[in-house]
């Protein structure tokens, strides 16, 4: 008897969660985002803000899940030829966009054509420009020619360059399809206005009916991260993206709120112009590189919200585990002085360490500042504005400077340009043969292993050479509030709002 | 009486062109290509001078200042350079809630600061003066974004009384719109509040010592009547004159409680379009305050 009331108990729980787990439709999703999307054009947008929106009113060529691993979303299928100098995609059948224009090979062909005018000025140029040729083979099927084999490809197709936009808007609005966006995904565009909120609303005929249970999504943005955390708790939103670090602690135990926490794809440190003085002498980066201490810098500025690094590569990407990446090196003061004698400077050097506004950039420079004295360099710290930064950076008008990058699914987008002699993101001036030919090495091998092999090899290298001091790797987070359910978190941090559900 | 404000609205003219020229000349002096700002980190070099192109980035300063006055006399700002839409579209989206912002906190100041002034004139160095003197210190000294934060969390957090943040056109829902307005507006009016019911003070002590008032005493009159009718008709005029000072700052717009609220103002323009070096909106935001400020005056 007893025995059949505990069977009766358990059926009846078992009930209970199968109800509360099954996906609800209806309602609307209010969503906190850090700034104020400007431009909802995947083919125009620089914004990272936009790219969260982007995610629920496009679909793309193909996407990635939880561990970076390709999937399947317009096109359903793929071959790679030709020593992986050729792309054959089949394409979902079945697919309109909002606008009822119909998805096909064109369409593809069409936005390829889009990114790849030079007169159009897309910034997904640079991501596609090893496009030759885009072909026709059937109405669902079209074959993309690259220049060189490039296997990070279908991950570039995972982000905005793989967002289709409808043709037939894009060919009436032009440049204005920023402001009235056309896409596939599960939501269409209803309304923007300006600092204020960005609608979008369930797309009926989207091909995949499992996707959107939600029947309206509302993107607010708060600039404010205090502002944006206490309208979730007042129950004025149900997702916010991005949180203070002294927050952190105590959402972890918060009764309502749910905290995600993911390691993310940026990496963040200090670009080291090797093509001048001081910095053109390896001993003085070395020198430099062993004063710092990576564990108490992240401690001290990030608490538990990032973790110390010596590569590019966060523990999100398959590359992670090379000893060169992983391995944080201990601070070591008597080495540091040790390649200060070796330099012929024993007693130490100056040089001038941009860092960009901001009480984050701030804390670190000043961190690295003492770290550095004990050994007898004196870093001064030159606080720029973001914009002059960039333009600085590319015409190599610095010594150092503080700047990190918001991170690729494929670990060939937090390297690749960055150390390819003349590479577009090269501000260090770095060059090297063996690393050009590894570059080059890793863009054509195709196994993840073969890959990981010749990355190791350049980190080898760069761990030595130094033309980069990697500092840290901030963690992804987002807030949750009661009502929103099925919410899969991505290291890329993205918003994806097609499996998820609101409980009323 | 229509001769002197046609003249006002002449004079405003040259002030305009100053500004217009001043205007050009800061922003052009804030460091950092707009172009390479707008491109982001991975821009190609055919993208980056296109755009330039596009801006007009590529022809002289002189020559970019004279088309855009040349547009803006004929009433055309241009489009942002970051949404694209036209920035006339903009402001007059922001205007309405600039507006019901500037005027709700300027109620607020007004219902707190009038008669805390007078009550402090009136009764001076008593218990009554010193409580609303050190409120008024308060009020000038709390910064802005804590005293918004500690709002939203005490009435939208706790006590759920009030939406935290937002905007809603007033002729879409007046209600909500006015609850929406409360936070902000005490934030806002607070500040306000003190400096106005300082200088109330200060004047209506000034006027109390008169020979007037003392004669309108010694005639027998109520001390309300006093107060209201005489001494505080000619205590107010400094008073007027400031807050016209002022409402020409609020419809320039509050950043800060602008941020925190998710009030969609002016405030929140200007320094989202300067951040991103949205040129034509930066000049027609500021411009257009410019205008709000010399027909205040």
């Amino acid at each position: 008897m007893k025995r059949a009331l505990w069977i009766f108990i358990l059926i009846g729980a078992l009930a209970a969660t199968s109800v509360t787990a099954a996906p609800q439709r209806g309602g609307t999703l209010r969503v906190g985002l850090n700034a104020d999307p400007p431009n909802l054009d995947p083919h125009q947008s620089t914004a990272a803000v936009d790219r969260q929106v982007f995610q629920n009113l496009y679909d793309k060529l193909v996407d990635i899940n939880q561990n970076l691993e390709i999937v399947p979303m317009l096109a359903t299928s793929w071959q790679i030829a030709d020593g992986g100098r050729t792309y054959t995609f089949k394409l979902r059948q079945g697919v309109v966009f909002h606008d009822g224009t119909p998805f096909n090979a064109e369409a593809v062909k069409f936005n390829f054509e889009r990114m790849l005018d030079k007169s159009f000025g897309s910034p997904r140029f640079n991501e596609v420009s090893l496009v030759t040729g885009v072909t026709v083979v059937d109405p669902y099927t079209v074959r993309i020619a690259l220049e060189k084999p490039y296997s990070p490809f279908l991950a570039v197709l995972s982000d905005r360059a793989g967002m289709m936009v409808s043709p037939a808007a894009a060919q009436k609005l032009g440049k204005g399809l920023a402001r009235e966006p056309v896409g596939t995904g599960p939501y269409k565009f209803v309304e923007k206005r300006p600092q204020e909120r960005i609608v979008l609303e369930r797309f009926d005929k989207h091909w995949d009916k499992n996707a959107g249970n939600i029947d309206r999504i509302i993107y607010r943005p708060f600039t404010d991260e205090n502002a944006r955390l206490a309208n979730l708790r007042a129950d004025e939103l149900d997702i916010i993206d991005q949180v203070g670090p002294t927050e952190i602690p105590k959402l972890r135990t918060d009764p309502v709120l749910r905290l995600l926490e993911r390691s993310g794809l940026e990496y963040q440190g200090m670009y080291i112009m090797v093509a001048g003085p001081p910095f053109n002498n390896k001993l003085l980066r070395q020198a430099l590189d062993a004063t710092i201490d990576r564990r108490t810098l992240v401690n001290v500025v990030f608490g538990e919200t990032a973790l110390p690094a010596n590569g590019p590569f966060p523990p999100a990407l398959f590359t992670y585990d090379i000893p060169a990446n992983s391995r944080i090196p201990e601070r070591n003061v008597d080495l540091a002085r040790q390649r200060l004698r070796e330099a012929g400077m024993p007693n130490g050097f100056s040089f001038t360490l941009k860092i960009t506004p901001g009480r984050v950039a701030q804390q670190i420079g000043q961190v690295i500042q003492s770290m550095a004295s004990d050994a007898g360099i004196k870093v001064n710290l030159e606080v720029v504005e973001f914009g002059a930064m960039l333009s600085q950076l590319d015409a190599h008008k610095f010594e150092a400077a503080l700047l990190g990058w918001s991170g690729r699914p494929d670990p060939d987008g937090n390297i690749y340009g960055f150390f390819v002699t003349d590479g577009g993101l090269n501000n260090s001036a770095y060059s090297n043969p063996k690393v050009d030919t590894l570059l080059d090495a890793a863009r054509i091998l195709t196994t993840r292993d073969q890959r990981k092999r010749a990355y190791a090899d350049i980190m080898t290298v760069l761990d030595d050479e130094l033309p980069y001091l990697y500092l840290y790797w901030p963690k992804q987070y987002k807030v949750l509030g009661p009502k929103l359910q099925g919410f899969v978190h991505i290291s890329d941090g993205m918003m994806r709002f097609r499996s998820t559900w609101l409980n009323p | 009486m229509s001769w002197y404000l046609v003249r006002r609205l002449l004079l405003t003219l040259p002030v305009l062109f100053f500004v217009s020229v001043i205007v050009f000349s800061l922003i052009n002096l804030i460091p950092g290509d707009p172009a390479r700002i707008m491109l982001g980190e991975e821009a190609s070099r055919e993208a980056l001078s296109a755009l330039r192109k596009e801006m007009g980035l590529d022809r002289p300063r002189y020559v970019q200042y004279l088309l855009w006055l040349n547009h803006v006399a004929r009433g055309d700002f241009g489009r942002s350079v970051r949404d694209g839409r036209p920035v006339l579209d903009t402001l007059l989206l922001k205007l309405p809630v600039t507006i019901e912002l500037a005027v709700t906190s300027l109620v607020v100041a007004w219902v707190i600061a009038i008669p805390a002034g007078v009550v402090a004139a009136w009764k001076q160095r008593t218990a009554l003066d010193y409580a609303a003197t050190t409120v008024a210190l308060a009020g000038i000294s709390v910064p802005n974004f804590w005293l918004g934060i500690m709002m939203i969390y005490l009435f939208a957090v706790n006590l759920r009384l009030l939406p935290p943040s937002g905007y809603i056109e007033p002729w879409i829902d007046l209600a909500r719109s006015l609850k929406l307005m409360v936070m902000p507006s005490i934030v806002l009016g607070a500040a306000l509040a003190a400096l106005v019911m300082r200088l109330l003070r200060s004047s209506m002590l000034e006027v109390l010592g008169t020979d007037y008032i003392r004669t309108a005493r010694a005639k027998g009159l109520d001390d309300v009547v006093v107060l209201i009718r005489h001494a505080m008709k000619n205590a107010m005029i400094p008073v007027v004159t400031v807050m016209g000072l002022q409402l020409s700052g609020l419809l320039g717009g509050a950043v800060i409680t602008e941020t925190i609220f998710a009030v969609p103002g002016l405030g929140r323009l200007t320094v989202d379009s300067i951040l991103t070096r949205d040129y034509p909106m930066v000049q027609g935001v500021v411009l257009f305050a410019a205008l709000a400020g010399a027909r205040t005056e």
